[in-house]
Parts: C-alpha cells; sequence; structure tokens
C-alpha cells in the first residue's frame, strides 16, 4: 500500500511544477511578441546604419585611421549579451560556449550584459570591463548609446584591439542562434568610393562622431535580438518541458493503476485462501 | 516642385519614408538644406530642428545626433532620436530640462557633466520645435 502512496505523491509533485512552468510558457509567448516587434522595428535601422558606414569609411583616404587597424593592445572585449535569467533551455549556455571557442588563444576582457553572464564571467575570475551593464532587461536606448561611448573610447585609448559583439540571432519563433560581429576595427570597404561623396567636413571627424553612434546602434539592436530570442527559447523550453510533465504523468498514473490493481488482487487471494483454510 | 525619395531611420524604426520637396537639416556647421537632384552628399548631425516639405506643407521635428547620407537621388537620415512636432511632449521636454539645469548646477563629474549638457540640448530642441505644431 505504501507504492500507492508514494506515486500519488509524486504525480502532485509534478502536477504542480508543470503549473509553474505553464505559467512561464504563458509569460514567454506575451514577452516573445513585444519583443519580437521591437525586432523588427529595429531591423531597417540596423541594415541601413551598416551600409552608410560603409560609404563614409570609404570616405576617409587615410589608410591608417584609428577605426580600422588594430591598436597596440592584443586585448579583445568580448561584448556578451547573456539573459538575466535561466530556463530558457541552451540560451544561456550557447552563448557562453561560442565566447569560449572564439577566445581561444586570446586575451578576452569580458563585457558582461545580462545577470547571467556576469556570473558565468566572474564565477570563472574571467577579466571584467564593466559590470554596469548587468541587467539585460532594462537596458534603454540610452544607456546603450553611451555604452557605445565607452567602448569607442577605449578603443581608441589603446585599451584592447579589437572588440566582438557574442549575441543570439532572433530567426524566427522556432529558431534562435548565437552569433558574433566584429565590431571594431571596422573593416575597410572592398570598394573604394572616395570621389563618389561630396562633404564639407573632414572624413575623420565624421567618423569620430558617427562610429560611437554606430556602435551604439548595433549594440543596442543585438540588445533586441537577444531579448526576442531569450523568451523565444524560453517558451520553447517550458513547452518541452509541459509535454515532458504529461507524459511523465501518463507514465505515473499507469502505474498507479496497475499497483491499485495488484493490491486488490492479493487482497482478494487472501480472502479466498483465508476462507478455504476455514 | 521636384520630389525626391527621403527614409528617416532611427533605432526605434523607421520614423519617415516618402517623397519630399526638401529636407533641411542641422549639421555641425549649420542648417544644410537639400532639394532634389542633389549632389551624393555626407554628413554628420547636430542637435536641432530639421524641417521636410511634402506637398508644399511644412513638418518640424526635433533631431539629434546621426547623419544623413544623399546617394543617387534619394536621401536617408540616420539618427538617434528624431520626433515630429506633434509627437512631442512639451511637458515632459520641460521637465528633462530643468532636471539638466539642476544636474549642471549640482553635479562636478565631468562626465555626469557631459551627458547633462547633451540632455539639455536636446531638451531646448523639442521645446524649440513645439513652437512649429
Amino acid at each position: 500500500m505504501a507504492g500507492m502512496n508514494d506515486i500519488k505523491a509524486r504525480i502532485k509533485s509534478v502536477e504542480s511544477t508543470m503549473q509553474i512552468t505553464k505559467a512561464m510558457e504563458l509569460v514567454a509567448t506575451s514577452k516573445l511578441r513585444r519583443a519580437k516587434e521591437t525586432v523588427e522595428r529595429t531591423r531597417p535601422f540596423y541594415q541601413i546604419l551598416g551600409k552608410a558606414i560603409d560609404s563614409i569609411s570609404s570616405l576617409s583616404k587615410e589608410e591608417n585611421n584609428t577605426w580600422f587597424e588594430n591598436s597596440d593592445s592584443s586585448k579583445t572585449l568580448f561584448v556578451v549579451f547573456a539573459g538575466d535569467r535561466g530556463l530558457a533551455g541552451g540560451y544561456n549556455a550557447n552563448i557562453f560556449k561560442l565566447v569560449e571557442k572564439l577566445s581561444v588563444n586570446k586575451d578576452a576582457i569580458w563585457l558582461p550584459i545580462g545577470k547571467k553572464a556576469l556570473e558565468y564571467s566572474k564565477h570563472r575570475n574571467y577579466n571584467i570591463y564593466s559590470e554596469l551593464f548587468a541587467e539585460a532587461a532594462d537596458q534603454s536606448v540610452g544607456p546603450i548609446l553611451s555604452l557605445g561611448k565607452i567602448i569607442t573610447d577605449g578603443f581608441k585609448n589603446g585599451e584592447f584591439g579589437e572588440v566582438i559583439l557574442v549575441f543570439t540571432e532572433f530567426v524566427s519563433m522556432m529558431t534562435q542562434r548565437a552569433v558574433y560581429e566584429t565590431l571594431l576595427p571596422l573593416e575597410k570597404p572592398a570598394t573604394s568610393q572616395v570621389d563618389k561623396f561630396e562633404t564639407d567636413f573632414n572624413p575623420t571627424e565624421m567618423l569620430d562622431q558617427i562610429v560611437p553612434e554606430y556602435v551604439g546602434g548595433i549594440l543596442y539592436s543585438a540588445l533586441c535580438e537577444s531579448l526576442a530570442s531569450e523568451s523565444g527559447a524560453r517558451r520553447m523550453a517550458m513547452n518541452s518541458a509541459n509535454k515532458n510533465a504529461e507524459e511523465i504523468i501518463d507514465t505515473l498514473m499507469l502505474h498507479y493503476n496497475r499497483v491499485r490493481q495488484a493490491a486488490i488482487t492479493q487482497e482478494i487471494t487472501e480472502i479466498v485462501s483465508g476462507a478455504e483454510a476455514l | 516642385m521636384k520630389e525626391f525619395h527621403l527614409q528617416i531611420v532611427t533605432p526605434d524604426g523607421l520614423a519617415y519614408e516618402g517623397m519630399v520637396e526638401s529636407l533641411l537639416v542641422r549639421s555641425n556647421d549649420g542648417d544644410i538644406e537639400f532639394l532634389a537632384n542633389h549632389i551624393d552628399y555626407i554628413t554628420t548631425l547636430g542637435i536641432g530642428k530639421a524641417r521636410i516639405r511634402e506637398n508644399g506643407k511644412d513638418r518640424y521635428a526635433s533631431v539629434s545626433g546621426g547623419f544623413v547620407t544623399i546617394s543617387e537621388g534619394t536621401a536617408t537620415l540616420i539618427a538617434i532620436t528624431f520626433e515630429f512636432a506633434e509627437n512631442i511632449d512639451l511637458e515632459r521636454a520641460k521637465m528633462a530640462k530643468q532636471k539638466a539645469k539642476d544636474i549642471l548646477s549640482s553635479s562636478t563629474d565631468s562626465k555626469t557633466i557631459e551627458i547633462a549638457k547633451l540632455k539639455l540640448q536636446r531638451a531646448i530642441s523639442r521645446i524649440k520645435v513645439c513652437e512649429y505644431k
């Protein structure tokens, strides 16, 4: 009889866990919808910005502009976008795996965005550039743009020679992919359009003004992509958790019924054999 | 008047897209106005007002940061913020102005002051643009 109670208790505990995962799925779904809208709004900005920065960088005739070459520093700054919370499938782990792969043979400094990224880098005693941006969820355009300025200033002052952005690209509701992008130094465009544009200003000065804004803009879109991906990943993870819980409950129910039947059969046999003995 | 294609993008999305007769922006050195068939051109933007003329009617906006490119007859304005006069919350801008002023008078940290200065400029530009509502 003890077996029956044990199974009942397990069913109950699985059911209450399922309630939590179900609620989390609902929350993730509604967050995902909002985040998806933001991503779709920021995408045109990101694409046009990329094109424009190409035309501006092609203006600069100097070969040794600060923005195009590695400075003397051998350090690499990784801007790592992860989540604030766990329980989102492989969302955080995939990002960290990618950073680890990229940072082999590199003198890496971490700039964690998201509590999980901060915890991870602290736990492993990595070099941390700034802890000011640890909460991914409440970053808005303003602080991210100032982060762009901080990063470009650091690059200019030679604190690091390379800036790599690691974030999760929001491919679709079902698919998210951990990707990286080299932010700085800027890539010198292959085709020179030096004489294409006319301007009244010094290209180098223009680049000095635009690059921090450009970096900030890219960071902001990476943040939006990451937040949408996090909700997407969490929704998927919670969805499979629900399915799994249902399966477990089904097997437990079957098991419970079997044990119950066995107990009844045993009781009947006992009574019958007891009656026979009389 | 001859029209040209203009696209305005900010991190919050596409702020404007359409055919306009003229685009006036505040560059670092002063106002520049673009008309159709302008030569390919690039300039960075300061903080200030912008004006678009569509169908003979003027629309004003407050812009901060970013740049304008004219390429093959189409103009692209990329800005950190771009708000049309009708979308600006005057009360909020006034409050932001006051707040920035308070910070400027009380703070000594050079970084905070720099940020507050930009905030003040932005607030002033918004309040000015509101006059064109």
